[in-house]
């Protein structure tokens, strides 16, 4: 196979852009997407529409001192398997990823140098930074990414990035046996025994069994940092990295502490150490000790707060528009949920605008039932929601309950605004017939019957493409997949859309993939939230993330 | 006197032992649940069944309960950290030592780890509230009980029926509202973590406080009701009548026999710290045990709740223990069983 | 909460006094009993005094949370009327307080009247099972059974019966030791009246009066107790209407809108101060 250059579909979609068919967000998702660099994607959006790229503020940034950040100080010795956003905040700060997708959601090269596609998007050439070592002072090369993406992909290592690439990398293997339940026991294996190859040091390629557009961002999924290979996939103090800091410290629930290493081969880093500080679950807390400036900057912040610390004058607020969420999903191996009838019915009773505005007032905007964001480029607008109570009762009374449903829904304690959410959804539901209970479990309970639980609200993290999300967790049969949702229109529709390189082509499939999850789906979905912190004035270089994440190296701190 | 300290101390550990089988059964009554509590959110059946015979949790209650005991008294070993179990639990002291209490499944540390780093938090700012609350209370109680009926008393009584009546999360909230958000002369949260721009004495102030309030205000009320009861009680009066000066009267005789009583409470503030704790430390995110209770319990994390309401126990009948003895050695009339 | 030491045997003047007369002759006792009763009402006829039924969200307030012509005493963050959840909070207290003091009174009378009137070996068995359980503080109680079941009302129930029966039954145990050799029970017995018929109408008449100063301190803790486990988020399910649960939910407003959070704390510490002023009221006129 030649080289891979230009992606062939490039000028093409410059061509779209410049006759105003492609907008600019899509242009520049896509086009980094497919091996631009950022730089350049910007330069070109710049010459046509005359804006510059993201306005970095070119603020001196001191070096030396403390941070002190607030979070949840998770169990953290297994990266692969992390489940929440709060996870890499503390180890991806020493071990990091291929790729970054940044709060502008555009997806750029990390420790790799640059990427680039094939015409039909089923081979990815990823050509490594040269010039990085780990902390140990070795090369970092193609055989630690191998060994990583091999690991990440096998069913032992549990990583929820086997579900993400799954479509494009895996094969299952029926082994032949069953469990005590009798469920066939599935392994999975690369589809191909070249699928992940060496060029050379510096260069590793996939090669992929479906097209795929997102595998640039798929490389930024939490667990997908790169381990040294000779610790067995163990995260811990004194882990080697190629990170900026290594960790010195870690008391799970109470505090991590980082340091910085010298010779970081990016940006940085200024500060000589970073706290995370974990002061429970108890939002409260959080906001008192950013009030006390006992931390200089939280995770995140919840709505309820806002007017609080607001009013705090040595603290900034930063916030971003994201695709986060919690989708209300109904599990369709439960009676009434089996009905597709029955879960219509169950939107039909909400108006999501009210849903959204008394669960986080101005902080989120109304969503509609598809999991799909305004914000993410492949989004296709439909026609507008209309609540109807009356034919949400009919349709209930069509697939045999014309009494109306009693259901229990299972919601998170924390943090609050769950509870106000689906005290809304109740209300609303009331109106239709439905009788819901709110069964409060605390988090830690929510997470033992997320998979199962018949009705349960699920916190869903922002993706910067929205066919991510719906990978993860409607594709049937993948393990994130919390609804046991099952739809073979919908998997084609997916496959067919990850494949698409063309954003308006792409759109059209949304439009049909959309449309099936408000029909069919198993979701009731109101809102999307702004997420937003505070961080003390004299941090420089901080800016919210959709995913929460913080690249510590750029920041800093002036000294009081 | 000797025999009567052994049998109290024999009854103390039959006590004992009794609570920790109902712990046992209360928490370890449903064995599957054992085995899926202890794999978390994301094990399948298949894993929680072989767990189950690993463990041998069909096994009967007590003799589950037997095994438990023997972990904990280093007679047995503990199963859990075993490697074919694949559990990554690991304990650097090995498998068998006296006062094994197995694995936190929530931090993945030998439960004993755990319980070092945390309670000798508890224990200072549990310290620093009692040496608050017996002075307070017994100066205010005293005054108050001496001036039965005249206004001070009547204030102090108003205002500890008042702050008796207030939840002790009515209390943290408030007093956080006014000193840390309003004032800011006091910390919002007590992690008492290296680095923090607080010391860590300011740091211990509102929990502290919090404490104190909620229990001296009762033990004011006991102390003034003992000390108004012992005024009327004849010997009292015989003592006035053969023209003892009233402050020796108060000193020599009311006193002695009015505080006899108030001493158990005291005593039995030490076990209501225990579950005050609970509450403080959760709202002023304090590092100790209390905290770490609750934690654990949200979590379902039974081998810590095990062991803190086991340390709990300890401390509740240790108390009643010493309670017993202070008190025949107070009041020589007293002759227990 | 805090355990008991302060009701001995001491007074027996309460004797066969009709309740409400002991309770109006101290003024300390008539005003707890006042709020008491007061909020009793308000829990019995809760669905003719609220104006709102207390979950229905009103969309329109949510924006503006403060009292208004339609809501008295303002909204929760919701929107949810919060006169109305305050009068219909007062029904889940008046359920849950009297149902766990309720079973952990008959549970501690029963054991203390038996082990007192009988002795011997029972005797010894329920001091021991006592001292057991009050080794076992309630929250810590309930804790552990959050720990093997998950929460519900009926673990609150539970929790408190476990934690509170062994005081009750030294009480009971303590008042029948001192009444056993009175007069009309030696009398009762040489009529050859069942020991069944003593305890419970010779004995416990006599004995009520320490029992029903203990049993409003007992109500007052137990409050403060479903309070507190509602603040921490272990309490009842909502939207059930809790006062710790709103006192929680309206915490982090307290800066802007303190009325959410402010009026169920007073709601709960009204309730708590009527239970404590008529224990102590009762325990003057015993005196």
């Amino acid at each position: 196979m030649p080289r891979l250059k230009q992606h062939p579909y490039i000028p093409t979609l410059i061509q779209q852009f410049a006759d105003k068919q492609v907008g600019r967000r899509d242009f520049l998702r896509t086009a980094t997407l497919l091996g631009m660099s950022a730089a350049s994607a910007y330069g070109l959006v710049g010459r046509f529409d005359g804006l510059a790229g993201p306005v970095r503020a070119q603020e001196a940034k001191p070096k030396g001192g403390t941070l002190r950040l607030s979070t949840t100080v998770y169990d953290v010795k297994s990266p692969a398997t992390a489940s929440t956003t709060a996870h890499p905040l503390i180890y991806a700060q020493v071990v990091e990823h291929l790729t970054r997708t940044g709060a502008d959601n555009v997806t750029r090269p990390h420790l790799l140098q640059s990427w680039s596609a094939s015409a039909d998007l089923k081979t990815w050439d990823l050509k490594i930074r040269p010039g990085i070592k780990w902390h140990s002072g070795r090369p970092f090369g193609a055989d630690d990414v191998i060994w990583n993406l091999t690991r990440l992909l096998s069913d032992d290592a549990g990583s929820s990035m086997l579900g993400l690439m799954k479509g494009y990398m895996l094969n299952e293997v029926d082994t032949g046996q069953v469990d005590e339940s009798g469920e066939k026991i599935i392994r999975h294996e690369l589809w191909d025994t070249n699928a992940i190859e060496k060029v050379d040091d510096l260069t590793v390629r996939l090669k992929l069994k479906a097209p795929q557009l997102a595998v640039p961002e798929h490389l930024f999924h939490y667990p997908a940092v790169m381990l040294d290979p000779a610790e067995g996939g163990v995260f811990g103090p004194g882990a080697n990295g190629t990170g900026a800091y290594t960790m010195t410290e870690i008391e799970v629930s109470r505090r991590a502490v980082l340091e910085a290493v010298p010779d970081y081969w990016g940006e940085g880093p200024y500060l000589d150490r970073i706290e995370f500080i974990d002061v429970g679950g108890n939002e409260q807390a959080i906001v008192n000790a950013l009030a006390s400036k006992q931390v200089d900057g939280a995770f995140q912040i919840l709505p309820d707060f806002f007017p609080v610390l607001q009013r705090a004058e040595h603290l900034a607020y930063y916030e971003v528009t994201t695709a986060d969420t919690s989708v209300t999903r109904m599990n369709v191996t439960h009676k009434p949920f089996d009905d597709p009838r029955v879960r219509l019915a169950f939107r039909l009773a909400i108006d999501p605008a009210k849903a959204s505005a008394v669960t986080h007032g101005p902080f989120s905007t109304p969503a509609e039932h598809h999991h799909v964001s305004p914000i993410h480029p492949e989004y296709a607008k439909l026609a507008p929601w209309r609540r109807d109570p009356a034919r949400a009762k009919a349709l209930l009374a069509e697939a045999g309950y014309p009494d109306g449903v009693d259901v229990e829904l299972t919601i998170q304690q924390n943090p609050p605004h769950h509870l106000r959410h689906a005290t809304a959804l109740a209300a609303m539901w009331k109106e239709a017939g439905i009788r819901a209970a709110i069964k409060v479990v605390p988090n830690a309970q929510y997470w033992n019957v997320w998979l199962t639980a018949p009705l349960g609200a699920t916190v869903w993290a922002h993706r910067p493409l929205g066919v991510i999300n719906l990978a993860l967790a409607y594709r049937t049969g993948v393990p994130w997949n919390e609804s046991s949702y099952t739809n073979p229109t919908f998997d084609r529709l997916l496959d067919e859309a990850e494949s698409m390189p063309d954003p308006n082509v792409r759109r059209e499939k949304m439009a049909e993939i959309e449309q099936l999850m408000q029909d069919d789906g198993p979701i009731v979905q109101t809102y999307w939230t702004k997420l937003f912190t505070f961080y003390d004035k004299r941090v420089v270089g901080f800016g919210m993330h959709p995913t929460y994440s913080v690249f510590c190296h750029e920041l800093a701190i002036r000294q009081a | 006197m000797i025999s009567f300290i052994l049998r109290r101390l024999a009854q103390f550990l039959v006590t004992l032992l009794v609570a920790s089988f109902l712990l046992f059964a209360v928490t370890e009554f449903s064995p599957g649940n054992v085995a899926s509590k202890i794999l978390g959110p994301y094990a399948v059946q298949s894993q929680v069944d072989l767990l189950y015979d690993k463990l041998d949790l069909g096994a009967p209650l007590l003799e589950r309960y037997g095994q438990w005991l023997g972990t904990l008294l280093g007679l047995s070993e503990n199963r859990l950290g075993d490697p074919a179990i694949g559990l990554g639990l690991d304990d650097p002291r090995g498998v068998r030592y006296f006062g094994n209490l197995g694995y936190s499944l929530m931090l993945k540390e030998p439960v004993v780890d755990v319980l070092a780093q945390r309670i000798g938090h508890t224990v200072a700012l549990a310290g620093w509230a009692i040496g608050f609350i017996v002075p307070i209370s017994l100066v205010l109680g005293v005054m108050s009980g001496i001036n039965a009926g005249r206004p001070l008393d009547r204030g102090i009584s108003g205002v500890t029926v008042a702050l008796t009546s207030l939840p002790e999360f009515v209390t943290a909230v408030v007093l956080l509202l006014l000193f840390s958000a309003v004032l800011g002369w006091l910390p919002g949260t007590s992690t008492l973590t290296q680095g923090d721009r607080w010391s860590g004495a300011s740091q211990m102030v509102l929990p502290v406080s919090v404490l104190v309030i909620a229990s001296a205000s009762y033990v004011t009320r006991i102390v003034r009701a003992s000390v108004a009861d012992t005024l009327k009680r004849p010997f009292v009066r015989t003592a006035r009548l053969k023209g003892l000066a009233p402050q020796r009267v108060i000193l020599q005789h009311v006193l002695r026999n009015a505080l006899i009583a108030p001493l158990t409470v005291i005593l039995l503030q030490v076990n209501w710290i225990l579950t005050g704790v609970v509450v403080v430390e959760a709202i002023f995110a304090y590092p100790g045990i209390g905290s770490l209770l609750l934690k654990a319990a949200l979590f379902g994390d039974i081998y810590v709740v095990q062991a803190l309401t086991l340390l709990a126990l300890a401390v509740a009948v240790g108390t009643q223990f010493v309670g017993d003895v202070a008190y025949m050695l107070l009041d020589p009339k007293i002759r227990l069983r | 909460m805090a355990e008991l030491g302060l009701s001995g045997p001491q007074g027996l003047a309460l004797g066969r006094l009709p309740l409400l007369g002991a309770v109006l002759r101290s003024r300390a006792a008539t005003l707890g009993f006042a709020i008491v009763a007061a909020w009793a009402v308000v829990a019995a006829l809760a669905p003719w005094l609220a104006p709102y039924d207390p979950t229905i969200i009103d969309f329109a307030a949510a924006a503006d949370p403060t009292p208004s012509a339609q809501h008295l005493l303002g909204t929760d963050s919701v929107g949810r009327d919060l006169l109305s959840r305050i009068i219909w909070g007062a029904r889940t207290t008046y359920a849950v307080v009297p149902l766990s003091i309720g079973s952990a009174f008959l549970l501690g009378i029963s054991a203390g009247m038996l082990a007192g009137y009988y002795g011997g070996w029972l005797d010894h068995l329920v001091s021991r099972l006592g001292d057991v359980m009050l080794a076992f503080p309630a929250l810590v109680l309930y804790i552990i059974l959050i720990t093997a079941v998950g929460p519900s009302m009926l673990n609150i129930v539970i929790a408190v019966t476990l934690a509170y029966a062994p005081g009750v039954s030294r009480l009971a145990r303590s008042q029948v030791l001192a009444l056993r050799h009175q007069d009309y029970v030696k009398a009762a017995e040489a009529r050859g009246e069942p020991p069944l018929y003593i305890m419970v109408m010779e004995i416990l008449p006599n004995a009520r009066g320490p029992l029903i100063v203990d049993l409003c301190l007992r109500a007052g803790y137990t409050v403060i107790l479903i309070g507190t486990l509602g603040f921490l988020g272990l309490g009842l399910p909502p939207p059930t209407p809790d006062w710790g649960g709103m006192v929680v939910e309206g915490a982090p407003l307290l800066p802007v809108y303190w009325h959410m959070a402010v009026l169920p704390c007073l709601a709960i510490t009204s309730v708590v101060i009527g239970c404590n002023l008529m224990a102590d009221g009762l325990r003057e006129t015993q005196a």
